[in-house]
């Protein structure tokens, strides 16, 4: 128990935000005293294991639960057909029709959509006698065509996943902004690329998901312990089908293992624990395995890009694309269509593209279910645009440094407004490319490159990928998709709390999964409370019964620097007026005399006429007798806040509005050398540079950048998810899924500017996400390597065969892209267009 | 672990564990359980009672034969392998893709009977036995032989040991003079399974400028290793060069049928498996000009 009674000499006076300092957290983490979703109970628990369909499309013809529930151990068994009786609708839907025709209960009903697909879930009083159990759950099955592609599956031939709906597409809608017709009739060049393809892969979590659910019949409280990310939306989604209202819930988290947003699409799983357990009078604990973590807890956004145009200036000056795009959303809409809206946040990518059109399409078909994944839906479009520059660059002759100079959004023009209306905040991408142009030592990469020639047997390639790793969301987007939803803005709470003897406590909203905020926001409090970090616990995970929730709690889209912490200052704030209140009535000063020092008030210049925390705490709590009540009732040492950014809602018409609050950039710079006998591609050398803006803790950063690019260098070159043509998972476990380590991963010098973002409390930006810079810059360096002349990397995704084929493709053989000049090229002034 | 009811002895003798092997045909030894475990993890296979021989200590050991050669106890680990002065004298090679298995905490459990005896094509091991003319040490109740290693693997998850029978320890034949060994590998990722991998052990002659003789063997471009014959004879008499090396190894892996997965194509395996033998000769040759026996050492 720390009692913070005695000033910190020399510690008080100091500012912690902007340091560098070490995690709290990491002490209990890495002495394996963290307390994970597993590590937790319910008395009388018993253990869960889901039955799951082994095709990717099939009529569930019947099932059989006695063979199980005659074993030793085995409490209940819940089938899909029961915990619809036992619902009062099915899970709320994003979309409108024909989406929202495409309904989801807890458990498989009728059919399964995909490999994995949950049909029963048993409970026993072991996890092992679960699991025996559910192999003796008989279900009969009827196997039906599969779709896998996303394209494909918008074709109306198509076998259909859900006949109610009468098509496969769940969302469709053109973005337009700008004239792009326009802009390809009067380019000097239009460079035409038939498909982009951006692969399926996970963030791969070190831990999976986990949950226990008690249904009490006594009070109707539904508990939940898991490692959900983002609580509250579980409570809104699963609330009204398994007839729940919201506090009857009590969701909490603890130390989380990784979520990357796959930890938001596993509500069906906790809304069939919750029936479970109703049904068997007793809690559920179900502790998820990995490879039923890589068939069903939810894939990265697959997109499609077809049909791509880009109009081009014979300077270099890139003025739009115009493409389609087939994003595919796996057998349900756990998080979707969301994902076809959420990447329009950075429709230009960072560049100043005014006329742009995507003609998008997002259909359901036979793959697991996707989720957001670290870069969602924004990491998809942005691979296509820095693919759209470099191809651009490649083709028509020209350094793609220089056209990425020319096109980027240029240091004076922020903030800048997007063509659908989103304002870029501020940055110097420029100069952030030129610090990761040196850090990777680009000019000595080039010189060897020349060097190296031919016939060596190995090639060295240079990419770069830009990006912008846009937070804090603006929620009205979703209407967007649907213009009846009921939702816009955003925000995130901090309690901030005197505690008895006078200890300081925050609570938040947020769901930290290894981001620290237990430290960042000990920060930001110890310099309004004029104390350490030490001196401030942070409660770990949420806690439903702490109230510090609005709907959009949790931590998702690189946002606590700004929500969170905006929402930490504001509470710390209210409790400092606070303490100076009181302080000023026990000192007999005024207000604006009362300094804060090392866990104390005293009188600025008068030093003897101080009093701790304790003592104030005290005057609150437990010694009130006497004091005003005027006083009493202004101070009750227990600040809540509500931090909300300014935000409109969009324009769902034009879809445009600002949709996002900060855009911190990311520019990556990747050298590769390719063996062009095996196409293994091996990092030479790796840079990578952020602008978050103010940062609260730059080792916090840094640590995010690493994990960010290691995740894309792993995506890029290791991790992929495919289907075969009936539905099976290729990679379902780590055998065939290989998860990149330290081993895979070059080392990263890590470069950063700081460009304050002018919207937001602090200066900061959120980040962590990234904008997925890795695939971009990898695909650059591949497509570097291959040189001029050569065939297009259209795929995100370059393990060593599929380089290989590219190397030694026929000369002739189609390249996927064509350039239509017209005569007489001229300069341009962008400002005309 | 969630693994099926087993029952679990651990016999005290070599001797013990053979009879417990004899009497129920649904026991299996178990040794560092790297594989086995997952197998039955995955439910995969199953087995009745697991026969724990990983504390026998007659199976432990690294000796020195009669004729400089390598007996390996069956239960002796990649990290045992790695480390031992014995080995790295002799046989670097062996020591050194023993190193390069996965990870320490897989290596430390690991062992190289463990690895053979499962006979998954992705395992390091058996290509390079095979490469280096080893002989597996078999014994049941009713007596002991001796299998070659080229004719020990006789199929994906299968292999000569006949129901009963214990792998023992592994026999290395001492590396003739002018001689050195190779090994290279394709993965996906640094500790990932391989796609193709060839294992190769080359005599020069005297002078050290003419391959006298080699044993090339390719690993999963079929469910166990095989030795590659015609390349062998091309490398006979052949010069101890890259070029000539690589003519030799063109007409590697033609005519079979690698496996085709999401990893790469049968064919793109058939033009790594050319790759990959040529590498392992190459640097074959490079370990019998060099001091190091049995490899040049570094990577996979």
């Amino acid at each position: 128990m720390t009692i913070t009674s005695a000033p910190v000499t020399g510690e008080a006076t100091k500012t912690w935000s902007g340091r560098a300092m070490p995690r709290k957290e990491d002490r209990r983490l890495v002495q394996g005293q963290g307390s994970f979703v597993d590590d937790g109970g319910m008395h009388g628990q018993g253990y869960a294991w889901f039955v799951r369909s082994p095709y990717g499309h099939a009529r569930i013809v019947s099932i059989d639960c006695e063979p199980a529930l005659s074993m030793e151990g085995v409490y209940t068994v819940l089938t899909g057909e029961e915990a619809k009786a036992m619902c009062e609708a099915p899970f709320f839907a994003i979309a409108p029709p024909p989406g929202s025709l495409m309904q989801e209960w807890p458990l498989a009903v009728g059919k399964v959509r995909y490999q994995g697909d949950a049909v029963a879930l048993v409970l026993a009083d072991s996890r092992e006698t679960a699991r025996d159990a559910a192999e003796r759950v008989v279900v009969e099955y009827e196997p039906l065509p599969a779709v896998t592609d996303g394209v494909a599956a918008a074709d109306p031939t198509a076998p259909l996943l859900y006949d109610e709906a009468g098509t496969n597409v769940v969302w469709h809608g053109v973005f337009d902004y700008g004239d792009v017709d326009w802009a390809l009739e009067n380019a000097d060049h239009v460079v035409k690329l038939d498909r982009l393809h951006f692969h399926r892969f996970s963030s791969t979590p070190l831990e999976c998901n986990g949950a226990v659910v008690d249904f009490d019949h006594g009070t109707g409280v539904v508990s939940v312990l898991s490692n959900y990310q983002m609580p509250m939306f579980a409570a809104m989604v699963i609330g009204p089908t398994i007839g729940v209202p919201i506090n009857k819930f009590d969701f909490v988290t603890k130390d989380i293992g990784g979520a990357f947003g796959l930890k938001i699409g596993f509500f069906p799983q906790i809304a069939a624990l919750a029936l479970l357990s109703k049904k068997a009078g007793r809690p559920a604990k179900w502790t998820e395995f990995r490879t039923e973590h890589m068939l069903t807890a939810g894939h990265g956004n697959e997109r499609t890009f077809v049909d791509i145009e880009v109009p081009v200036m014979a300077d270099g000056t890139i003025l739009g694309v115009k493409a389609r795009a087939f994003d595919d959303a796996g057998g349900y809409l756990h998080y979707e269509p969301l994902g076809a809206v959420i990447w329009s946040q950075v429709v230009p990518g960072c560049y100043k593209l005014k006329h742009v059109r995507v003609d998008y399409t997002e259909v359901v078909s036979n793959k697991c279910p996707v989720t957001p994944n670290r870069g969602y839906s924004r990491m998809q479009h942005l691979w296509m645009i820095e693919r759209i520059i470099d191809v651009v660059a490649h083709e028509l002759g020209l350094d793609p440094v220089e056209v990425r100079k020319r096109n980027y959004v240029q240091p004076e023009d922020y903030p800048y407004e997007t063509p659908n209306g989103c304002i870029y905040d501020s940055g110097d991408l420029p100069r952030s490319l030129d610090i990761a142009l040196e850090l990777a030592h680009v000019d000595e990469w080039r010189a060897r490159q020349r060097e190296l020639g031919t016939g060596s047997g190995r090639r060295i390639g240079i990419g770069i990928g830009s990006t912008l790793d846009s937070g804090t969301n603006n929620f009205g987007q979703s209407r967007i998709i649907n213009p009846e939803l009921p939702f816009s803005g955003n925000g995130e709470v901090a309690i901030a709390k005197l505690d008895l003897f006078g200890e300081i406590n925050v609570n938040l909203g947020t769901t930290p999964q290894g981001q620290g905020h237990e430290t960042t926001a000990s920060q930001v409090a110890a310099d309004i409370l004029g104390v350490t970090p030490d001196d401030v616990t942070v409660s770990t995970g949420f806690n439903q019964a702490n109230n510090a929730y609005v709907g959009f709690s949790g931590t998702y889209a690189s946002q606590f620097a700004v929500t969170g912490l905006g929402a930490v200052m504001g509470a710390a704030q209210k409790l400092r007026h606070q303490i100076v209140k009181l302080a000023a009535f026990a000192l007999h000063a005024e207000e604006d005399e009362i300094e804060l020092v090392g866990g104390a008030a005293r009188v600025r210049g008068d030093e003897e006429r101080a009093i701790p925390f304790i003592g104030l705490a005290n005057m609150v709590y437990t010694n009130n007798a006497g004091l005003p009540s005027e006083l009493l009732s202004e101070c009750d040492l227990n600040a809540r806040y509500v931090y909300v950014p300014p935000f409109e809602v969009p324009d769902t018409v034009a879809k445009t509005g600002n949709l996002t609050l900060t855009y911190a950039s990311q520019v990556h710079v990747c050298v590769v050398e390719v063996d062009e006998e095996t196409g293994e591609v091996k990092i030479l050398d790796y840079a990578a540079v952020d602008d978050c803006g103010k940062r609260i803790n730059p080792l916090v950063v840094e640590g995010q950048v690493h994990g960010a690019t290691g995740l894309g260098i792993a995506a890029s070159l290791y991790e992929s998810l495919d289907y075969d043509e009936s539905g099976q998972l290729e990679e379902p476990s780590f055998y065939e899924y290989h998860v990149a380590t330290s081993l895979d991963i070059p080392n990263i010098v890590c470069g950063s500017i700081e460009s304050p973002s002018p919207f937001t409390p602090n200066g900061a930006k959120g980040m962590g996400e990234g904008g997925g810079a890795p695939l971009h810059a990898v695909c650059s360096a591949i497509q570097d390597a291959i040189g001029a002349g050569g065939p297009i990397v259209t795929d995100s995704h370059n393990h060593w065969a599929r380089v290989y084929e590219m190397l030694h493709r026929a000369p002739g053989a189609p390249r996927n892209v064509e350039v239509i000049s017209r005569s007489g090229g001229s300069d341009t002034d962008v400002k005309s267009l | 672990m969630l693994l099926e009811q087993v029952e679990y002895v651990r016999p005290e003798t070599v001797g013990d564990a053979l009879e417990i092997l004899a009497s129920d045909d649904g026991a299996a030894p178990l040794a560092g359980g790297q594989s086995l475990v997952n197998v039955l993890k995955n439910r995969v296979a199953s087995v009745d009672v697991l026969v724990d021989i990983s504390r026998l200590a007659e199976l432990s050991s690294i000796a020195r034969t009669a004729d400089g050669g390598l007996s390996i106890g069956a239960c002796v680990t990649y990290d045992a392998l790695d480390r031992s002065p014995e080995v790295r004298a002799s046989h670097w090679i062996l020591g050194d893709v023993a190193g390069h298995i996965e990870d320490q905490q897989i290596r430390n459990k690991g062992t190289i009977g463990g690895n053979c005896c499962l006979s998954d094509p992705t395992n390091n091991l058996p290509p390079i036995l095979v490469a280096l003319g080893a002989v597996m040490e078999l014994r049941s109740r009713s007596g002991e032989r001796s299998v070659p290693a080229a004719d020990f693997f006789k199929g994906y998850f299968a292999t000569a040991l006949e129901p009963g029978e214990l792998l023992v320890s592994i026999t290395v034949p001492p590396m003739p003079e002018h001689s050195g060994a190779g090994y290279a590998s394709l993965a996906v990722g640094a500790d990932a399974k391989a796609l193709v991998r060839a294992a190769a052990r080359v005599t020069l002659d005297e002078g050290g400028t003419t391959i006298a003789e080699s044993c090339l063997v390719l690993a999963r471009v079929a469910h166990v290793p095989v030795r590659d014959a015609e390349a062998e004879a091309r490398l006979s008499g052949a010069d101890a060069t890259e070029e000539a090396v690589r003519a030799a190894c063109a007409g590697v892996a033609d005519g079979m049928q690698p496996i085709a997965d999401v990893h790469g194509s049968s064919e793109y395996r058939r033009q790594m498996a050319k790759v990959m033998a040529r590498r392992a000769v190459v640097q074959a040759i490079a370990a019998a000009r060099g001091s190091r026996n049995g490899s040049t050492a570094g990577g996979k």
